[in-house]
Formats: structure tokens, sequence, C-alpha cells
């Protein structure tokens, strides 16, 4: 078993949709992947509503307090394969990373709101935690890689895709029933981490954990006709990443994402994290070796 | 995700057989599960984590394999597939898909009845016991390992692969969220057994019903991240009951776990009085734990005293027995309405079972036991049903769906005989002979 320290090519971006007020979407790619070091993605959407008028600011507080809580987490990790531990680390995972998610981003959300009260309403009456919570409404996916494990969480809508070493795509977070038009779980909803989606991977081969990952907004799925468009899209990435290297994706990235984003009039932003080609051709070495036998 | 093994793979079964992976169906804190086909049909894999293959857990496996044990509550390892690339993993029958996992229930994302939710604890109560009966403990209850059929509270106890025989060694002591405090903390003398899977069948009945954990309380809410220390004290060195009578400092946050005070308000005093033991003397005393009987009683008297509330239809909870104290609908707020009640007299050792006749209610076969082994809430178990007149509404019977004749003794003292497929008009201080020494009177109240 080779557990040594792996960097990933990454790559984020993000475009405001025509005619919006401003970005209401976030996002963060951060850490190399090492063990001390875990790779942590994340995308969020504001809801961008009226009645979301600090959305904005919501999801990129989901993004930051994510990035931190998994950031510790992965860190935490590092003695998964101790005995127990990783039974642990999935049941913390899996139902108290969510909660603890939840709180540190209403904490986000209320400080903030006690900071910034409007102006305009003296003499009315203090709202509930609820309502002003509402006011920050987002959506959020997030991921953490560390050579041990990879672990993603989702609440509301979005996309987590996943090219595995031997090609395959997968989409782990994917509901079982798409949300009906604009409507989504939120990071505001009363107990959200309820509808927090978590896709737990331990990895025990380096060389067969995945080799993409992407993490988008609504705004890239939504641009294309069908899922099946998207998930070309992401066999596509996958293809020119092979074939260009992560650098020319990287220049091409923002006008992809301008062009989503025309068609389907939202902000779409996009993060991506490639696994180093001398792993990828390792695995499939593996495989060839075992299609031979 | 492709996991540890690739389709396609193929494997020796120790008994000779041979399985092909057919794909993976999940990863869980031990090992990953995949479908696989054998001779035999197909069947799940589990395939244990490199650091999990120890030859400890091998000898478990082994050993409950061979110790062959037939029932329908459990997935039990049914062959050993011994060592490919440095782990092993054994064979057991498929999920079937009507069995869904605790915490899609605590999403929300299942729709469920109270009744089902009881009948749920009452049968996994059941298959607990009958596990500690043979004198083997399960070591790792907890929510991860029950799955239940939200129709019909038929459970399926998966993951078998710790249980071993009471005084053996285990590779695991649990999830800390589901040990018991004198295991969290690690006491020397104390060891995972019988006595320390009734504090986790307690933790896992309150989260079944209450939908949350009852030593996760305001104290909770400043643990934020992955912080060992601060588990073991929340589960270990300070675990304090959420509604503990004496002590209020962890009491429920009412924006926070506003479920948990809602399903608390929602249950009724002869579960809540065992909770409270469970988790104030019980936490302290192993010995003062609630009995799986003791669980079997209470569940099994509250199963029967579900009503429905005339406003709104939903299911709620009321105190078995005569008078029960009144009670607003959990849903609607409107005062319930109690329909008559069916006291069913066993023979010796007499044994009394208060059912309300509720729309449909039922009268099963353990009903007419003292001491039934194994309840049963299935329709192959029915014995008598309310049902509705068809050409009346509104005027109710009891059908007998039994293959006794009973006779029926009117408050007139005039009788009847009702034959298997007949119907007796519910009239209050109707009495019933069942047969087999078995009595029933019906009572307004």
């Amino acid at each position: 078993m080779t557990l040594g320290v792996r960097r990933w090519d990454t790559m984020g971006e993000s475009v405001q949709g025509v005619g919006k007020r401003c970005n209401q979407d976030w996002w963060a790619c951060e850490g190399t992947g090492a063990g001390d070091e875990p790779l942590v993605l994340a995308v969020a959407d504001g809801h961008g509503s009226a009645v979301h008028a600090r959305s904005e600011l919501g999801a990129r507080f989901a993004v930051d307090r994510f990035v931190g809580l998994a950031a510790a987490f992965g860190r935490a990790a590092r003695d998964c394969h101790e005995r127990g531990s990783l039974a642990r680390l999935m049941a913390y995972a899996r139902d108290d990373f969510p909660r603890a998610l939840v709180q540190e981003w209403r904490s986000a959300a209320l400080g903030h709101w006690d900071r910034h009260r409007p102006v305009a309403d003296v003499g009315t009456p203090e709202p509930e935690a609820a309502e002003k919570l509402v006011l920050y409404g987002t959506t959020l996916v997030g991921a953490v890689v560390t050579p041990w494990l990879f672990v993603a969480w989702q609440i509301g809508d979005g996309d987590l895709a996943v090219i595995g070493h031997d090609g395959e795509l997968l989409r782990p977070l994917a509901p079982a029933e798409e949300d009906l038009g604009d409507e989504t779980e939120s990071l505001c909803g009363a107990q959200a981490w309820r509808a927090v989606r978590t896709h737990w991977a331990p990895l025990f081969d380096e060389a067969r954990g995945p080799r993409l990952v992407v993490l988008s907004t609504d705004g890239l799925s939504k641009s294309f006709a069908s899922a099946e468009g998207y998930r070309d899209f992401v066999v596509g990435l996958d293809d020119r990443l092979a074939a260009e290297g992560a650098d020319g994706v990287r220049a091409a990235l923002p006008e992809w994402l301008r062009q989503a984003s025309r068609y389907s009039g939202d902000d779409t932003t996009l993060v991506a994290a490639l696994r180093p080609g001398h792993l990828a051709l390792e695995a499939d070495h593996k495989s060839e070796q075992k299609t031979e036998s | 995700m492709s996991g540890m093994l690739d389709s396609g793979t193929r494997l020796a079964v120790d008994n000779g057989d041979e399985v092909e992976i057919i794909g993976m169906l999940g990863a869980g804190g031990q090992g990953e599960v995949y479908r696989v086909r054998t001779a035999a049909g197909e069947k799940a894999l589990k395939w244990y984590y490199p650091t999990c293959a120890t030859p400890e857990q091998e000898a478990i496996v082994q050993e409950l394999v061979e110790r062959d044990f037939d029932d329908d509550r459990f997935l039990w390892p049914e062959s050993f597939v011994p060592a490919h690339r440095g782990s092993f993993g054994y064979l057991m029958a498929l999920r079937p898909d009507r069995f869904k996992g605790l915490p899609d229930l605590f999403r929300r994302q299942l729709r469920t009845t109270p009744r089902a939710l009881l009948t749920a604890c009452l049968y996994t109560v059941e298959a607990y016991q009958a596990l500690h009966s043979r004198g083997i403990a399960y070591r790792d209850i907890s929510w991860g390992n029950v799955f239940f059929d939200p129709a019909t509270g038929d459970v399926l106890i998966c993951d078998n692969d710790n249980a071993v025989v009471e005084g053996d060694a285990s590779g695991i002591s649990g999830t800390m969220k589901f040990m018991a405090p004198e295991l969290v903390r690690g006491e020397p003398d104390a060891r995972p057994g019988t006595q320390s899977d009734l504090h986790s069948l307690a933790v896992l009945l309150f989260m079944l019903l209450m939908n949350h954990h009852p030593l996760e309380g305001r104290r909770e809410l400043g643990i934020h991240c992955f912080d060992e220390a601060a588990e073991k004290r929340l589960y270990g060195k300070e675990p304090l009951f959420v509604f503990d009578p004496a002590d209020t400092s962890n009491a429920p946050d009412p924006m926070e776990h506003a479920t948990v005070l809602a399903t608390w308000n929602a249950a009724v005093a002869k579960l809540q009085d065992l909770f409270v033991r469970s988790f104030t003397t019980g936490l302290r005393d192993p010995a003062s734990r609630v009995r799986e009987t003791e669980w079997r009683n209470a569940l099994r008297a509250v199963l029967d005293a579900v009503v429905e509330c005339a406003s709104c239809g939903r299911e709620n909870m009321t105190e078995p027995g005569e008078n029960p104290p009144p009670k607003a609908c959990w849903g609607c707020g409107a005062q319930l309405v109690l329909p008559p009640r069916l006291t069913v007299t066993t023979p010796p050792p007499r044994a009394q079972h208060d059912i309300r006749l509720r729309r449909a209610a039922r009268v099963q076969a353990h009903h007419l036991l003292p001491e039934p082994a194994r309840h049963d809430c299935s329709d192959g178990s029915l014995v008598a049903e309310l049902v509705e007149h068809p050409a009346k509404p509104g005027r109710f019977g009891i059908a007998n769906r039994s293959k006794e004749t009973w006779t029926g003794t009117r408050s007139d003292g005039s009788s009847q005989q009702i034959a298997p497929g007949q119907t007796v008009p519910l009239r209050s201080g109707l009495e019933l002979d069942l047969g087999g020494g078995v009595r029933a009177v019906v009572r307004a109240k």
C-alpha cells in the first residue's frame, strides 16, 4: 500500500449570470491533498431572490465555514487506519459534521445580521432567528480528499461528479429525485442538517482513488437540456485534461462557464481537482494486468 | 465508486463455491458491501478494509458462520470468503428494498406511522433478546445496523459480524454515541456485553421514537469539531439525559432541538419512565438498566393503545389501560376521543392485554398468549379485527379471522356462536370466548 504525499492539479472559476445584481455563488479550493494538508473543494449558490437578499454572503459563509471544518476533519483522518477509527470517522461524517456545519453557518449569518442590522427597522420588532437566516439562504457542495479518504457533503442543488480510476463517471450525491424547478434544500431551512447528503469512500490503494473530482453550482447543469448533457461535459473535461493538461483547461474554463451561464441565466461556478498523471497511469497499468490475467 | 474490488472479479468461497462481483452497494466503517453472483443466486458480500481484516475478526466471522443462526430478523454471515489481496469477507443475503435505514427516517425521507415505529421498536427488542438468550452479545448496536420497513415495522439487523459469545473478545466496542458510558470512559473492568448492549438498545429505541439522541442537548451545541475529548465527556464522563428530571442543564434547545421536544410530548409516561430510568440511574448503574422484557411489555402495551385523532386522523400514543389521562393530538391539538377497549385475558399464567378499538384495530395471535416468544403484527397471525358495517357506516363489529368458532355473550346474557369469517356487533359488555381459555371483554373506557 502506498500512502505517501500526493498533490492534485486544481482549478476553479465563477461567472456572474447575465442581468444579475451580483454573483451570488462562492467557491474555494484549498490544500494539496497530503495527509496534513487535505484538499478541500466547495461551491455554494446563494438563492438570490428578494427574500434571500444577503444570499451572496450566505454562500461565502457556507464555503468558508465548510473549508475550516472539512480541513480539520481531513487532518483528524490521518490516523484513520487505526483500529476503530474509520467507524468513528464515518459516524462523525454522516451524523455530526452536518450539524456542526449548519451551526457554524448559522453563527456566521446571525453574527453578520447583528453587525449589519437594517437601518430602517427602528421600532419594528426583532425578527426571529429563522427569519434572519432566510436572508442568507444558500446551497453547498463540498468535498475533502486525503490520501486515505474521499468524503463529500451536499445540501440543495448543485453537482458532484467523480471520474474513477477506471474512467467511470459517478454522481454519488445526486438525489433520487431532482428538486422541482427552482425549489431547493437550503442551509437556512429548519433543521437543515437533516437535508445534508453524505458520500463516504475510504481509500486503501492510492491508485484506485478518483482521478477527477468536479463540483459545480446548478448554473452549469441547468445550461444543458438534459442530465446527459452534463455528463458529456464532465467526460469531455476529463478527456481535455488528459489531452491538454490542466493549464489548457484552466485557460478555457472561464469562457465555458460564460457560455453555460448564457444558457442557464444563472451564476455558474466550477471547481475541479485532477489526480496527477503518474498515479492514473499506475491504475491503468494495474487494470491492464488484471485483464491480462 | 469502484471500491476495493472491481466488477467481474471472481473470489473463492470457503464452501467450494465461487462468487463474481457485480457492483458495490456501499461503504461503511469496517468494510464495503458488494452485490455478487453465486450459484444460489445474488447475494451480498461484506469485504473488510485491510486494517479491519485481522485474525481476530476472521475468527469471529468463522465462528458466526459455523453457528448457522437461522432467524429471519438477521442478515447473518452465511459463508466465509477467504483472503484475497490482503482482505477477506463473508456472504449474506441481500437486504430487500422494503427495508430502509434509520438515517433516512431521521432526514424525513421516509413516510411512516407511530404504530410502525412502535412495532419496529418491539421487533428490535425481541431480536436482540433472541441473541442474548443464546448467550450472544451484539456489541455494535447502532442506527447503522438496523433497517426497518416503514409500512409494517418489520426489522432486519445487519452487520452481525461483531456479535460474539458473551465473554469472548470482539474487535470493536461500539459506536461512541451508542456505547455504554463505562465503555466510553474506558474503565478497566468494563467489557462490552449484554449489559452494555442494554444501554445501546435504549439509545436506539429513543432515537427511533424521539428522532434524537438522548444525551445531545444544550451541552452538545458547543461541540463544533471532531473532538474526541468532548465526545467522551458527552457520552461517557458527564452524560446527562436531555429530560433528566433533576438536572435541566442539558435540556433541549427550543430552536436546535425542536423535534425531540415535540416527540417527547407525543410519547406516553409508560415509555418516558423507562427512558428516564435508562438515562439517569441506568447511566451510572448498569445493573439497573431496563431489561428487554420491560421494554417489550411497555412497547406492546403502548402499541395496543395507539388511537387515531377524530379531527385530523393522525395516530397518537395514549396511556395503556383503564382511564388514561386526557391527551391532545400531537398534530392538530384536538382533544383525543378514546374508542372502546377490548380486554383480552389469557389462561394462567394469567396476562391481560388492553386493545383500544380504533378503526381497523387487530387482535393478533400473540394477544392470546401470556408470554409470547415473539410478537407478530402481520396478517398471517391475525385473529380478529374491527370492521365497519358495509351498509351502515359508523357501525362496527369484531370479525373472526381465526380458525376457531367463538362464543359471544352480550350484557343481557344472550349468546351466539361466531364462526370464522363472521362478525359480531360491537357492544359494551360483550364477552367473547376466543377458545383455549382466552376471554375478551369490550369495555366502554
